[in-house]
């Protein structure tokens, strides 16, 4: 165990305390395999970066972990329980919450009133408390209300609470949706590419929050193009390609390996 | 876009308010005045109040679907109607199936009828993307109105219902009133009495976070999943709330006119009550209310002009253009509607000293 090799072909399945695993996961459209047979591991506390070609089916595979896609064959599990075919809403109670690609603008919303929306399990969604127990929702809200207050300061972007989530940038976006996530309290993130066109010093600041937060304990599972923000943020590195892990591995490794050039050069069916 | 789209700023909404406020104020004053000169009997006067009341319900309803979540209904007029011919079915002497029911009854049984309706309509298309719903409730409008007209055993068809009694039939005092004007005056404080419980049961289920659930499926649904909300289930109860509103509305209607037909459940109604949510404000119960209000005030002030011939012609038939214009109108010029929603969705006394800013 020790003794592991840098890279692995294929995934590293026998990790000691696993927060999220997938086995055989696959799923065509038509006749197109989007995943082929995916079988990877995100261990408890680590930053796990994903990476692959476009194609690979590294979006695909965000889908059907978090319950967007159904997958054609193959399990997945969050935190031991067997989420497969679970509705999303569903696998976040279990303690995995993902972001988007593309940032989602609340339209309408503030800041904080956006943030407030990520605390699970809240009495006040449901009816009928809203009329014989305003008490308990109001106690509620008013934590909840402290906790964006803290939570935007520490992502030092507590001057926009007030502010339209419309009229954020990109980058601005991306650090309210980390932040949101965290509002409901996940084991594991899944962050789908989070510093794309993000300006490098707020990509920086963004690979610096994710680092504390790791720290305190929550696993991260990112898909990044951006190879130096990935590389240096991320270990290990799982490879996807055509659909399946190709190697897993230490960032050093991963980058000087021939069949992870191969991969991004075109290699393909060749 | 107009920068008033963002959360709008003091001024605006006070600049908005007010006019809105002057307006109605002066329409106030000029029906009073109506009523003092004879030009129009106060009797009639407060039947028009009374529907203009039914159309704020209404509005109040397709607001919680559309407005809240974003839900595409069609099938208003048919929500309406279930409500209507729910207690009309009950209550009226002249109803095939079971008349003679005290409107209790009848209120009861039209709205449970609406959330039965509804929930059988939610559960295929809640669980599928917003335009299967726009598709299912526009079938859902006309299959209901077939019905209506088709199944004369049970509903009369064409014939319509008779021989129904007012809201207050069997009330100790109310129940023995035979003058017109004090029964026209008890109806609209019915309906008053009506849209204050929507208001208010709405108002504080919208400033809540269930309320800022909805509004975040309206931005965005998959997004409110990975949050870890269930839409589905939030969607459902967006639905049958709206749908139950909607029937209220038509309950009303039909202990305030005393005869129901199929030509009730138009979907010209439906066309009505989109104009006057999304003139409102999409997502604000006043805007709502007041979009409901200016729909039912052009379509029956064109009438009530016609009545007193100041124009040489019968303007009644340029009703839906001049919908059609006032529509072109505000998107042009105010595409969030007269009076947006403005708040942020969080439980007002949970924001302390700040709430009144």
């Amino acid at each position: 165990m020790s003794e592991a090799p840098a890279v692995t072909d294929g995934p590293v399945l026998d990790k000691p305390d696993p927060v999220l695993r997938t086995e055989g996961l696959q799923k065509a459209f038509g006749g197109l395999l989007a995943t082929d047979d995916v079988s990877l591991a995100v261990e408890r506390g680590s930053i796990t970066g994903l990476i692959g070609p476009n194609g690979a089916g590294k979006s695909t595979l965000f889908n059907l972990i978090s319950g967007f896609y159904q997958p054609d064959d193959g399990q997945v599990w969050v935190n031991g329980v067997d989420v497969t075919g679970s509705d999303p809403h569903e696998i976040a109670h279990e303690g995995l919450v993902r972001t988007f690609q593309t940032p989602r603008k609340l339209e309408g919303m503030s800041v904080r009133e956006a943030m407030l929306v990520g605390p699970q399990g809240q009495t006040g969604e449901s009816i009928v408390p809203l009329f014989t127990a305003p008490d308990t929702v109001r106690e509620e809200e008013r934590d909840a209300l402290e906790q964006v207050q803290t939570m935007l300061e520490r992502f030092e972007i507590d001057h926009l609470a007030h502010t339209p989530a419309t009229e954020l940038s990109g980058g601005q976006l991306k650090l309210v949706e980390l932040a949101r996530g965290m509002m409901a309290e996940p084991d594991v993130l899944l962050l789908d590419e989070p510093v794309a066109g993000v300006n490098p010093t707020l990509a920086n600041k963004l690979a610096g929050f994710i680092r504390e937060l790791n720290e305190e304990g929550i696993a991260f599972l990112i898909i990044e193009h951006d190879m130096g923000f990935i590389m240096d943020l991320a270990d290990p590195i799982i490879v996807l390609d055509q659909g399946s892990v190709l190697v897993e591995g230490t960032p050093e490794a991963v980058r000087r390996d021939d069949r992870v050039l191969d991969a991004y050069l075109g290699g393909g069916g060749a | 876009m107009t920068p008033s789209l963002s959360l709008p700023s003091l001024d605006d909404l006070t600049r908005a308010e007010r006019g809105v406020s002057l307006l109605l104020a002066a329409v106030i004053v000029f029906l009073v005045a109506a009523v003092a000169i004879g030009w129009i009997r106060a009797q009639y006067l407060l039947f028009l109040l009374s529907l203009g009341g039914m159309y704020l319900i209404l509005s109040m309803g397709l607001n919680v679907q559309w407005g809240y979540t974003g839900l595409i209904n069609f099938s208003v007029a048919a929500f309406f109607g279930l409500g209507a011919y729910g207690t009309a079915l009950l209550t009226a002497n002249s109803s095939p199936i079971a008349g003679g029911f005290n409107p209790i009854v009848g209120l009861v049984m039209g709205l449970l009828l609406a959330a039965v309706v509804a929930i059988l309509i939610g559960i295929p298309t809640l669980q599928l993307r917003a335009d299967y719903l726009a598709i299912a409730s526009l079938g859902l409008a006309e299959v209901i109105r077939m019905i209506v007209l088709n199944e004369q055993q049970w509903t009369n068809g064409s014939r319509g219902v008779t021989g129904i009694p007012t809201f207050f039939e069997g009330w100790p005092v109310l129940g023995s009133l035979s003058d017109p004007f004090t029964i026209a005056l008890a109806d609209f404080g019915l309906v008053v009495v009506f849209i204050l419980v929507v208001y208010l049961f709405l108002r504080r289920i919208h400033r809540s976070p269930w309320g800022r659930v909805q509004r975040t499926i309206r931005a965005d649904e998959d997004l409110a999943e990975a949050l870890g909300k269930n839409t589905y289930w939030f969607k459902m109860q967006s639905f049958v709330i709206g749908s139950v509103i909607m029937a209220l509305a038509g309950v009303f209607y039909v202990h305030l006119n005393l005869y129901l037909g199929p030509g009730d459940l138009n979907p010209i109604r439906t066309f009505y009550v989109w104009v006057a949510v999304i003139l409102g404000g999409s997502g604000s119960n006043r805007g709502a209310m007041f979009g409901g209000f200016t729909v039912i005030a052009i379509l029956e002030g064109t009438r009530f002009l016609n009545g007193l011939q100041v124009i040489p012609f019968d303007i009644a038939p340029f009703r839906l253009l001049v919908i059609g214009i006032l529509i072109i109108l505000i998107m042009h010029l105010r595409p969030e509607g007269v009076l947006p929603p403005q708040k942020e969705l969080i439980w007002p006394s949970a924001m302390g000293g700040e709430s009144d800013e």
